[in-house]
């Protein structure tokens, strides 16, 4: 995060992460697709190579809340593939918030796990650990056949922690609502350490709900929050917080 | 470690926004030549400053009514204060701004904006009207000096345009510019990428060599005091063990002369209490080999049924002995494991000579092993659950006994060192109380775990688990 008190303009980075060819560039090109023109720059697709990203992507949106301050997202991706492993190191370094891209595929399964690993031990890298970092975990390409079921998702996301989402980013399904979700997770783990409502007189659900409309999804920002199949939205939240 | 270069701006600098300049994202000589281009087609001077209010692009075309008011002191002055305005003009909320000057010319002065924030300014002008032909009284007020004839002649030269079409020259020239600015960022970005991937790389690399570095001198030391400890204890413990039991069987077997029964069985107890302690002594060796890491896992892809068969084999006389029946029952097509498969069968010759000491005659004890997949979860680290769980494959074995059974309460605790669940004098099974500690030790080594279950109708059953595969990472 960083945090520019004369402009009164916040930048929150946000890293897709996931296996190679999970769909991490896919939901950018979706929510690049989806935002309103003026809340979206152009999407930057550094080197890539028959479809994959050696480098990363990044998309900027920017809105603008109450008390006039101006958020700035930096989403980015990482390549997925294992070679790429300190490209992924670098692009992770600073992130405020983590989208897990899975691929929902049964026989992909194994790529989600050592791609988990290898997150987990990048941020360790960076003196990190998963509990400190706001997550959600979307299954992507639920489209396809041979995917693990939903009542199977659903049984292993009601154990864990993190917000699980399902998405077909190719039809922007989910997409949305997914950032949404990790978006809600960042703003209040970084409020919890910041006090950013209070100092700028922000109002974060009016925040998100802006956000959200502004990416084309007008429904009541706990309707789009209950989209997530499990875990918990609150749990990096303060005390006492709505 | 590489230092970066100190010019070099971090990735976050140049992608969260912040210190990105116009300098940076474009060429100098390019952009200039694009103005010159511009000028030429649409013949409206040009001028392009950075945000700290450096010139960046010219057309540098020497406007002739400038040069021939510069002739006089007036004339300088009302330039000076034109240049200084326009340059310095308040932009409106759209990012530009108009300025028509006293003496008839006009400026347009539009900001150049990158992702939200602006980093400098075009200046388009001076222009006029097309429909104002004579000059304004202040130009030909300026000085008494200048010939109005000659300014009126100046006057008409400078570049007609109407403000409206100037307004749509800036918006397009601000969306090539625009495209130019991405390109270039992304470019920056890409060989900024370029120097940070390969810096950390090197020093990954740099890094696993001082960590093996590390682990190679600890390693020779180690193994120096390995060697040390293993000579005096094999000396100096196993010598004289070796003498007693020599001496017990010279006299079991009567090469001292005959001994009376009682006699006999008493030699016969030193006899075997010594073996007993010759056992003790090389689980200490081994235990305390584990302990100390340096007992090394040659782990290489073992094969499963083999051990096992193996094991069952070293056994049989033993079970013989106590009429407990051996089997072994092994899954078809179970694959190699990746493991030390000297120290698994030390594993599973424990677990089976210890079920065997606590069946009663005429029980059965089983070995088997099927496919199963464990948690690739960390304890340590509980997060993730959703993805890790359910997807590490490894081999389950098993060795079930018909015996005493193990209390719930004291199944954690069997494989401390010297543990005895009947640690009474009078307890019927002998043994050193080792042999668990290091099962447990080994299993901890192949990155597995051991535990206990009751068996179905009596009995214990010990499930010990294996990856099949070496974790890819950590």
């Amino acid at each position: 995060m960083q945090l520019d008190f004369v402009n009164r303009e916040l930048t929150i980075k946000l890293v897709y992460y996931g296996p190679a060819l999970s769909g991490k560039t896919t939901n950018l090109q979706a929510l690049h697709k989806a935002a309103e023109p003026g809340a979206s720059g152009r999407l930057m697709t550094l080197e890539t190579k028959d479809d994959r990203t050696l480098f990363f992507d990044l998309l900027p949106l920017t809105f603008r809340g109450q008390g006039g301050l101006a958020v700035r997202l930096k989403v980015f991706t990482v390549p997925g593939q294992v070679i790429h492993a300190s490209t992924r190191r670098l692009v992770v370094q600073g992130a405020d918030g983590i989208a897990f891209i899975a691929d929902s595929r049964s026989n992909e399964t194994q790529h989600n796990t050592e791609s988990f690993m290898d997150l987990r031990e990048n941020l360790k890298q960076h003196g990190l650990t998963l509990k400190q970092m706001p997550l959600i975990i979307q299954f992507n390409k639920r489209d396809l056949p041979d995917v693990r079921s939903d009542a199977e998702i659903a049984e292993l996301a009601a154990k864990g922690r993190e917000p699980v989402y399902l998405a077909v980013a190719t039809r922007g399904i989910g997409v949305v609502e997914s950032m949404i979700g990790l978006l809600h997770l960042t703003w209040s783990a970084l409020d919890a350490e910041h006090d950013l409502n209070k100092k700028f007189g922000f109002d974060s659900a009016a925040f998100l709900a802006q956000v959200a409309k502004k990416l084309g999804n007008s429904q009541p920002i706990a309707q789009i929050l209950q989209a997530c199949v499990g875990g918990a939205l609150d749990v990096l939240r303060p005390e006492g917080c709505e | 470690m590489i230092p970066p270069p100190a010019a070099a701006k971090s990735f976050d600098e140049l992608t969260l926004g912040h210190g990105v300049s116009l300098e940076d994202l474009i060429d100098r000589d390019a952009l200039d030549e694009m103005v010159k281009s511009f000028h030429e087609l649409f013949a409206v001077p040009l001028r392009i400053f950075s945000d700290e209010g450096k010139l960046l692009a010219d057309t540098a075309q020497q406007i002739p009514l400038y040069a021939f008011l510069s002739s006089v002191k007036a004339g300088r002055t009302a330039l000076q204060d034109v240049a200084g305005k326009v340059k310095n003009l308040e932009l409106s909320e759209a990012g530009s701004a108009s300025f028509p000057c006293a003496t008839g010319e006009n400026y347009f002065v539009s900001a150049i904006a990158y992702d939200g924030k602006n980093i400098g300014r075009m200046i388009l002008g001076p222009f006029i009207s097309a429909a104002l032909s004579e000059p304004p009284e202040a130009l030909l007020a300026l000085d008494s000096g200048l010939d109005p004839a000659r300014l009126r002649e100046l006057f008409r030269t400078i570049p007609r345009a109407e403000e409206d079409a100037v307004v749509k020259l800036a918006r397009h020239l601000g969306r090539t510019l625009d495209l130019l600015l991405f390109s270039g960022h992304r470019a920056l970005l890409t060989s900024n990428m370029h120097l940070a991937s390969v810096r950390e790389s090197f020093r990954e690399l740099e890094d696993k060599n001082e960590k093996l570095q590390t682990a190679f001198d600890r390693l020779k030391e180690l193994d120096r005091l390995k060697s040390n400890f293993l000579a005096t204890v094999s000396h100096e413990l196993r010598t004289p063990l070796t003498s007693i039991i020599g001496y017990s069987e010279m006299l079991v077997e009567g090469l001292a002369g005959e001994m009376t029964a009682e006699q006999h069985e008493f030699v016969q107890t030193i006899r075997d209490k010594g073996e007993q302690l010759l056992q003790l002594i090389k689980g200490l060796l081994d235990l305390s080999k584990l302990e100390s890491g340096t007992m090394s896992l040659r782990k290489s892809q073992a094969d499963v049924l083999s051990v096992l068969r193996d094991v069952a084999m070293t056994v049989t006389p033993a079970a013989r002995k106590k009429e407990v029946e051996i089997a072994v029952e092994v899954e078809n097509g179970l694959p190699l494991i990746w493991a030390d498969a000297e120290r698994l069968r030390q594993v599973f010759l424990n677990l089976t000579e210890n079920a065997i000491k606590f069946t009663p005659p005429s029980g059965r004890v089983t070995l088997s092993a099927k496919l199963t997949s464990v948690d690739a979860a960390h304890p340590e680290d509980a997060g993730g659950l959703v993805i890790l769980s359910a997807r590490r494959t490894a081999i389950e074995f098993r060795v079930a006994d018909t015996g005493i059974g193990i209390p719930e309460g004291e199944r954690s605790r069997v494989f401390d060192a010297f543990y005895q669940v009947d640690s009474s004098s009078t307890r019927e099974a002998g043994g050193t109380g080792l042999g668990l500690s290091i099962v447990r030790r080994l299993v901890d080594g192949h990155d597995g775990t051991v535990r206990i279950v009751d068996n179905e109708p009596r009995g214990t059953v010990f499930i010990v688990t294996i990856p099949v595969k070496r974790a890819t990472i950590g």
